[in-house]
């Protein structure tokens, strides 16, 4: 019987402006070598800032013929990180039953840089179909879908986003899986190409240095975009120790947060960030005089690094007269989504080294940024544990903390119940909660309703502040909605809900295709000089998480998901494993989808291109939505005396892999069955389970179709088991291949009520 | 150019670039502060932020092709509407 698990780094691949493997990028870096030179991916006629660490002959780091074959840069980056860590490792992914290897891909740009390429031919061109049919190849989740392609069968995969934390988390839900039992090993890690909509952008946001970029320095003036990818292989150590293998490091604690400020300026007194700060040191039992070297986010942004300096003066008090801080943003420049998995491998390196990189372009420390500043050029130092820090734009912040093996006590591994407590569903059908959304796939609309498109006839007006919500976009809007009305009626207790401590995850599977093809038609038209800083900051797949959480107070974790047309399943999914590990007590999630014509187009040319389509898998138009369900603790939930309105029982996901047997129902009478989207691959999932002879229903037509529906139908399932339809509910999402099984139970109070 | 046609078009451009919903243009006085707090006496502030500033300096340009410059200078030239239009009358006169 075990106290707890450790987390161990068994392996670790890099590719940087320094190098495309972990060695070149790490000896670089400690020599003070800068990846920085002047941007020649495309034409930069008018813009602010062109100086970039771009990644030095990356037409050949992908694998053979991965241009042709569209992968996009930022897939081609991570294929050839996350290669180099799983050989360290020595991992066998996929071969055979045993081990079971998750993958867990952060990013925020994904594809954008091909889809531009698309997007200019579309231009010039409005009526085009070739660069709809590429488009097809470019969501957030195909990085993901690549690497199963090229690297093995994953038998769970993960495409999260929370702007310039997203490697960082993608090391955190890899450690969940590590910790809960559902994998035995977990390649994690961040990749992103730089692309013309990041340059523009931070450009039109004044966060560009024209030169070499300062951090911490009295003279910064801004960043340098980078890119890059980093990934690690995460196992047990009690599975390393079994098979002899080697830990590099063990990533000890981790902790992530909202800071509901601003979705670009961070917090100034730093105390929203050094409160994750201090949340990963005590997760991990350590404190502020076990760090021994702080990887900073850095990123010479004259707020950010003040901000930085604050918050690390807040958590490591006096310890930041001794431990050394350093910014590797000089040399690999700020590779956003990418950055924080980039970083944590650095962390994990100055460890298994016992050397520290410095901050290069740092010359004159900035008094307001008092901190033990690394000079000129990295050094030895005595490194048993290494703080790694990302902050994102919307205030999302995720701190690691990598050790020396077995430095820190071990952790706890988690397992608690999730319950729901409140949900909402915006559908053309209108606004549904727990009482009202069973019809949306009880088969009572069946046929009434034709299926909708385009747009929800609602006023949005009427549920937001709009003087508050001035720089949500329709999306955001949607989401923020949604999210508020579940929130209430979850916090329909005796004890309502501390909104500070909640979390956020929400689903989006093509991010904000319309506004970014909007954003790059203006550059187009006009030049970089008139590129929108105002609409920017949406174009973040994570962007209506941000502002569902600083317009509702939302100070937990906060991440987008991408999965196709399972995306919010996914969402869902995570959202459940961040409360059963005991990271979260409460996370509002589901999923939202903003009505697009551009979407539609590339959708409909997909559906009429691909020969395979089962004639069965009718499609339906593509139409707005968003929906959101309340999780809790179960043991949070009663403490606050809330009844829940059901509990999710069972959780089964797999990507490609024959996956998981779904554990089939207690009593078929008493079971229903709802599946997202009728396919022929749903119906397969069931057959020769105990559900095969069950109830099945689809989400009504009337509730239109997006890629976000499954969250629709998780609020519908909660509703028919509020009602006392039935005692047992499996939902089940599907998509090329990839699927989740979602099981909602009532609460035991609710069941013995029932049967007296 | 006239300044008070000028002061009005900068006003509507305020609310329509910065989302202002439900703002009337012509409710903005011209001495009020665009940003930060209003000083005791002066007009209520617009309360508008950084993000604000560079979206309204890239409108300006868009509009009236006249380039708000970068740094301190900016400050002063976003004072106010009056003082935002002042500006932008000086240099149109000067080319």
């Amino acid at each position: 019987m075990q106290d707890g698990e450790r987390i161990w780094i068994t392996g670790m691949g890099l590719v940087t402006a320094l190098g495309v493997d972990v060695a070149t990028s790490w000896t670089r870096l400690l020599r003070g070598e800068r990846g920085l030179g002047r941007l020649d991916l495309f034409d930069t006629t008018g813009q602010r800032a062109v100086t970039v660490a771009g990644v030095p002959g990356w037409e050949s780091v992908g694998p053979p013929g991965w241009a042709a074959k569209k992968w996009s840069r930022t897939s081609a980056f991570a294929w050839r990180a996350a290669r180099e860590a799983i050989a360290e490792a020595g991992l066998d992914v996929g071969g055979g039953s045993s081990p079971r290897v998750g993958l867990v891909v952060g990013g925020t740009t994904g594809g954008m840089f091909e889809t531009e390429a698309l997007l200019a031919a579309l231009h010039a061109n409005p009526h085009g179909i070739e660069p709809l049919v590429d488009m097809i190849s470019q969501p957030l989740s195909a990085t993901g879908d690549r690497l199963v392609e090229s690297l093995g069968a994953f038998c769970r995969v993960r495409s999260l986003c929370s702007a310039c934390s997203s490697g960082a988390n993608a090391f955190l839900v890899g450690a969940l899986w590590l910790l809960s039992g559902s994998v035995d090993a977990v390649v994690v890690g961040g990749s992103d190409g730089l692309c013309r909509l990041t340059v523009s952008g931070f450009n039109a946001l004044a966060a560009t240095d024209p030169g070499m970029c300062r951090p911490f320095d009295v003279r910064r003036n801004g960043l340098n975009l980078g890119e890059g990818a980093g990934f690690a292989v995460l196992e047990r150590a009690s599975r390393v120790t079994e098979r002899r293998g080697k830990p590099l490091a063990e990533l000890a604690g981790w902790a992530t947060g909202a800071e509901a400020h601003h979705i670009t300026n961070p917090e100034p007194t730093g105390s929203a960030a050094a409160r994750v700060i201090d949340r990963c040191l005590r997760r991990a039992g350590l404190g502020p005089r076990d760090v021994d070297y702080v990887n900073a986010h850095g990123t010479a942004t004259p707020l950010n690094d003040a901000m930085e300096a604050a918050a690390l003066r807040l958590s490591l008090g006096d310890e930041t007269r001794r431990v050394p801080v350093s910014s590797s943003k000089g040399q690999v420049g700020h590779t956003l989504g990418a950055a924080g998995a980039i970083e944590a491998v650095f962390s994990a390196l100055s460890i298994g080294h016992q050397a520290i990189p410095p901050t290069m372009g740092l010359e004159e420390p900035d008094p307001e940024c008092p901190l033990v500043h690394v000079l000129r050029e990295g050094r030895a130092c005595r490194v048993r544990a290494a703080l790694s820090n990302s902050f994102g734009f919307g205030g999302m912040d995720t701190v690691l903390l990598l050790t020396e093996p077995e430095l820190g006590p071990p952790r706890a591994t988690g397992g608690r119940r999730v319950v729901v407590t409140g949900v909402s569903s915006l559908t053309p059908h209108g606004l549904d909660d727990a009482r009202t959304a069973a019809p949306l796939v009880d088969g009572t609309l069946a046929g009434a309703v034709p299926a909708p498109t385009g747009p929800i006839a609602i006023d949005l007006g009427a549920h937001l502040d709009t003087s508050r919500a001035r720089r949500l976009d329709r999306t955001a809007r949607l989401a923020t909605v949604v999210a508020a009305r579940a929130l209430a009626e979850a916090g329909a207790g005796a004890i309502p809900i501390d909104v500070a401590d909640a979390g956020v995850v929400l689903g989006t599977a093509f991010g904000s295709l319309d506004p970014s093809a909007a954003f790059m038609h203006r550059l187009f038209d006009k030049g970089p000089r008139f590129a929108s800083p105002a609409e920017f900051p949406n174009l973040v797949p994570s962007s209506p998480v941000g502002h569902a959480s600083i317009y509702l107070g939302l100070r937990g974790a906060a991440l987008a998901v991408a999965d196709l047309r399972t995306s919010a399943e996914s969402a869902v999914v995570t959202a459940a494993e961040l409360i059963e590990a005991g990271e979260q007590e409460v996370v509002v999630t589901g999923a939202v989808e903003e009505a697009s014509e551009l979407v539609e187009r590339i959708l409909f040319t997909r559906h009429t291109a691909v020969a395979s389509s089962a004639p069965e898998e009718r499609r339906r138009p593509r139409s707005e939505g968003a929906a959101a369900l309340v999780l809790e603790s179960e043991a949070h939930a009663a403490a606050r005396g809330r009844t829940p309105l059901a509990v999710l029982a069972d959780v089964r996901s797999w990507a490609g892999m024959p996956g998981e047997r779904i554990p089939g129902p207690r009593d078929p009478g008493r079971a229903h069955v709802v599946l997202v989207h009728d396919s022929a691959d749903a119906a397969s999932r069931l057959a020769g389970t105990g559900w095969a002879s069950v109830v099945r229903t689809t989400v009504t037509d009337g509730a239109g179709d997006q890629e976000g529906l499954g969250a629709t139908a998780l609020v519908a399932a909660v509703a028919l088991v509020h009602r006392g339809d039935a005692d047992e509910v499996l939902v089940l999402g599907t998509d090329e291949g990839r699927g989740y099984a979602l099981t909602l139970v009532p609460p035991p109070r609710a069941v013995s009520s029932a049967s007296p | 150019m006239d300044l008070d046609l000028l002061k009005s078009e900068i006003k509507t451009l305020i609310v329509k670039e910065l989302n202002l919903e439900g703002r009337d243009p012509a409710s903005i006085h011209d001495e009020a502060p665009l940003f930060g707090a209003a000083p005791a006496g002066a007009p209520a502030s617009l309360g508008l932020d950084s993000l604000d500033a560079l979206q309204l300096a890239m409108s300006i340009e868009e509009r009236f092709g006249v380039r708000i410059p970068e740094g301190p200078e900016a400050r002063r030239i976003f004072a106010s509407v009056a003082a935002l239009a002042g500006y932008v009358a000086e240099k149109k006169s000067d080319r």
